[in-house]
């Protein structure tokens, strides 16, 4: 079924024209978008990149790619001129190489140009009007966008009092759904559910609905250091229709190569590979991200950098009375008791870009993306300035 | 076998339902690497299956990647999003636009699909030529869409009066000039009348014209249909820097149409999709394109050359190929395709796919002099052991 223009309108913010996908854009990365391109629903307030500028507002990983894969990415310069195909490190050999990660083949794995486009492709595979898609308010939004866009309808159950999943209430709207999004860790809150649960989840749902299919997304999976988490991948070799999303833009530090991918049982994956985008990656991301995977070091690090920035981020707030919850990601969701536009915007006068609005949580809550320690030091001073914190104890971050 | 006149009347009977019977997306032909599948030393290889240029994009695209990817490769930890701008300003720049004209996509490829999707259906057909390139046929297969295919003139061209006639009523045009993989350019003063009236004719419907090999024709009266493009919400233009750019692995191309069509587009488009090093690569492509007008005429020259001398070699041979003006030649090989792309891979060549319902032809791609040079001896060959076997 074809969504009108019309329909796709009322999604839109207000003042349409710009010739860029907002609906489209991942929303990891929508406020790079909008820095960059100008909001095309109100006034663009935020200075160019080009300005000395911290960006903590997409998620992304500060330094980029480690040593081996940025040595990779360079050594597949001589496959620029190939289809992926038929490059030195193909779309195959990664994919066999992610595959063997989980116990898996080739077969397993469908390559993705970073996972929003495997997110919006599982969209379009389960659901429609009467397959509803379940997910969280709030969660990664780019599903609901997808599923408003291709007509299909939306459970969005409301988070817990601690901003987790409410994995029960969401489990009741998966009977009879088409998919159920599981952002785990989940994309503003930070918060993480043990792969204890995920699996009782996941039993109950395929029991009462096998019809049901269960996206877990992983993006932000190598930064979550809670003791109980661990992928989901099991899950999905053992169940038809459940499949974890990966993307290297993350802790992986590749938001600009555009690669992700989805892993699950092989009839899974063929009912997804069909709408993706014929070869929607290039030769290049594909093998930096296959040199990524031989570096496991240099994940262990980046994974001790954020944990160590994102420390500092969050002691600076509970110690100024403030509350974050616990972040099992590369960005905190706290609460600043005003809107966060009105903080976002303050920051941005002062080189400091934040996230988005998260309704419901717009007027009480702020994401901020963890850049490196020095970009949080100084992020810091400036929200403590913002805020109207006291500033000595900042100087004492 | 089929002679040329069997085939076609074959193909008239039931064209559309061949067309989705024999449509395998490019997407499910990943092979595995030639070179290790064959035994043979990657050097050894020459790879004419699909239409890449195996001279790359050129030096100064790739210094521009490089020194923006840099030792460090900080710049890929980052949203791609502050180089999008300035290539929709780049392209629009050379083609006297706004960026408001212009979509970029993952390869030309995902233009084609952004118009399928948005102007054929179950009602509305898609119509094209039998065989043309199969990414849309492809899609509105997968999707369930009505299409119409239209066999080729008996030179291998697009049949325009039965186009127009299959056009009545229909969604969408899709128009590959020159032809994938047929290599035939419409005569240019024809091709341009009909476009026009068809579109007068046909006031619903979309024509999505495919230029993803213009640079590598010789016909000097060709033209771009872009200014048509600019000026007809119904007509849009699908470019690819995959081909005479070089750069079929970095997933880059465009779309050019009406600001009002690109909005249309636009929304079921997915954003996002071109990484860092594929702007960065055709924006300095663009600025090359600028700095030397000479750069994209000698790569269409260089072409030319090595097309002319593979063609010559199969006239010599008595093996007919059609006018082409791309960069792969389709030629009668006078055996059975699936025999000669499996004989000539044995030889280390590899050749393209089979393209039905034209069983005898192959579509074979041109690289550099030397590799066509050394291709033809293989292919030689194939062609005495196989006329061995026939006597």
């Amino acid at each position: 079924m074809k969504t009108t223009r019309r329909s796709f309108l009322n999604l839109a913010p207000a003042g349409g024209g710009s010739p860029a996908s907002l609906h489209a854009i991942s929303a990891r990365g929508r406020e790079a978008w909008e820095a960059e391109n100008g909001f095309r629903g109100g006034p663009v307030f935020i200075p160019p990149p080009e300005a000395d500028e911290i960006r903590i507002s997409s998620n992304e990983n500060p330094l980029g790619p480690g040593p081996a894969a940025v040595a990779a990415l360079r050594d597949a310069y001589g496959s620029i001129m190939r289809y992926p195909m038929n490059a030195q490190i193909s779309g195959t050999d990664l994919r066999g190489r992610i595959g063997e990660m989980y116990g898996g083949k080739a077969g397993n794995v469908v390559l993705s140009a970073g996972s929003g486009e495997i997110l919006r492709t599982a969209v379009r595979v389960y659901t429609g009007p009467d397959r509803p898609l379940v997910t969280a308010e709030c969660s990664y939004e780019s599903p609901v966008r997808a599923a408003r866009y291709f007509g299909a309808s939306v459970k969005a159950l409301p988070l817990t009092g601690g901003l987790e999943l409410d994995l029960d209430k969401m489990a009741g709207a998966a009977i009879g759904a088409g998919l159920v999004f599981l952002c785990n860790p989940n994309n503003p809150t930070g918060t993480v559910h043990s792969l204890a649960d995920v699996t009782d989840f996941v039993r109950f749902v395929k029991k009462e609905s096998p019809y049901t299919a269960i996206l877990l997304d992983e993006a932000y999976y190598d930064y979550a250091s809670h003791p109980g988490f661990d992928t989901g991948a099991g899950l999905a070799m053992e169940h038809r229709d459940v499949f974890v999303a990966r993307t290297f833009s993350k802790a992986f530090g590749m938001a600009g190569l555009r690669i992700g991918y989805g892993f699950g049982q092989a009839d899974t994956i063929a009912k997804l590979a069909p709408l993706q985008l014929t070869f929607g990656t290039s030769v290049l991301s594909i093998a930096a991200a296959m040199g990524s995977l031989e570096d496991p070091g240099y994940l262990k690090e980046e994974i001790r950098r954020n944990e160590a920035a994102r420390k500092l981020t969050h002691d600076f707030f509970s110690s100024h009375g403030l509350d974050p919850v616990p972040s099992n990601t590369n960005f905190i969701f706290v609460n600043i008791g005003r809107p966060a536009r009105e903080f976002r915007e303050a920051c941005a006068e002062r080189g400091i870009m934040v996230g988005r609005d998260f309704p419901p949580y717009e007027n009480t809550h702020a994401r901020i993306s963890i850049g490196t320690l020095e970009e949080m030091q100084r992020a810091t001073a400036v929200f403590a300035e913002v805020l109207g914190l006291a500033t000595a104890d900042n100087q004492q971050q | 076998m089929l002679s040329r006149r069997s085939f076609l009347s074959h193909a008239s009977a039931g064209a559309a339902g061949l067309y989705a019977a024999t449509f395998v997306r490019s997407r499910f032909r990943e092979q595995l690497a030639f070179a290790a599948e064959m035994g043979i030393a990657p050097e050894e290889a020459i790879n004419l299956a699909n239409n890449e240029n195996s001279l790359g994009p050129g030096e100064a695209v790739m210094d521009a990647v490089d020194a923006v990817i840099g030792p460090e490769g900080v710049i890929a930890g980052r949203y791609p999003f502050r180089f999008t701008g300035p290539m929709r300003e780049a392209i629009a720049e050379k083609w006297g636009v706004k960026p408001q004209n212009v979509l970029i996509g993952a390869g030309s490829t995902q233009i084609l699909v952004d118009c399928t999707h948005q102007y054929a259906s179950r009602e509305k057909a898609l119509v094209g030529s039998l065989p043309t390139y199969e990414e849309c046929f492809g899609y509105a297969d997968l999707m369930g869409y009505r299409t119409k295919a239209v066999p080729l003139t008996d030179d291998f061209k697009m049949d325009l009066d039965q186009t127009l006639h299959a056009c009545k009523g229909s969604g969408m045009l899709f128009y590959c000039n020159p032809n994938n993989p047929v290599a035939t350019l419409v005569d240019p003063a024809q091709g341009k009348d009909f476009l026009m009236r068809t579109l007068d004719v046909e006031k619903n419907l979309r024509i999505l014209v495919d230029e993803a090999y213009i640079d590598y024709v010789t016909t000097p009266s060709h033209e771009t249909m872009i200014p048509t493009a600019i000026e007809n919400p119904r007509l849009i233009v699908a470019r690819t820097f995959s081909k005479a750019y070089g750069m079929a692995g970095l997933r880059v191309g465009y779309a050019i149409a009406h600001e009002d069509t690109i909005a249309e587009l636009d929304e079921f488009h997915l954003g996002n999709s071109v990484s860092t090093p594929a702007l960065v690569a055709a924006n300095a492509a663009l600025e090359r394109d600028k700095a030397d007008p000479d750069y994209l005429l000698n790569e269409k020259k260089r072409n030319a050359e090595a097309r002319d001398f593979i063609i010559k070699f199969f006239a010599d041979r008595g093996l007919s190929a059609t006018d082409a003006q791309t960069n792969f030649i389709f030629v009668d090989v006078g055996m059975p395709i699936e025999e000669f792309q499996a004989a000539c891979a044995a030889e280390g060549v590899r050749v393209g796919r089979p393209f039905p319902p034209l069983w005898t032809r192959c579509r074979i791609s041109i690289g550099t002099m030397d590799e066509m040079q050394r291709a033809a001896t293989r292919i030689a060959t194939v062609l005495d052991s196989a006329q061995k076997m026939a006597a």
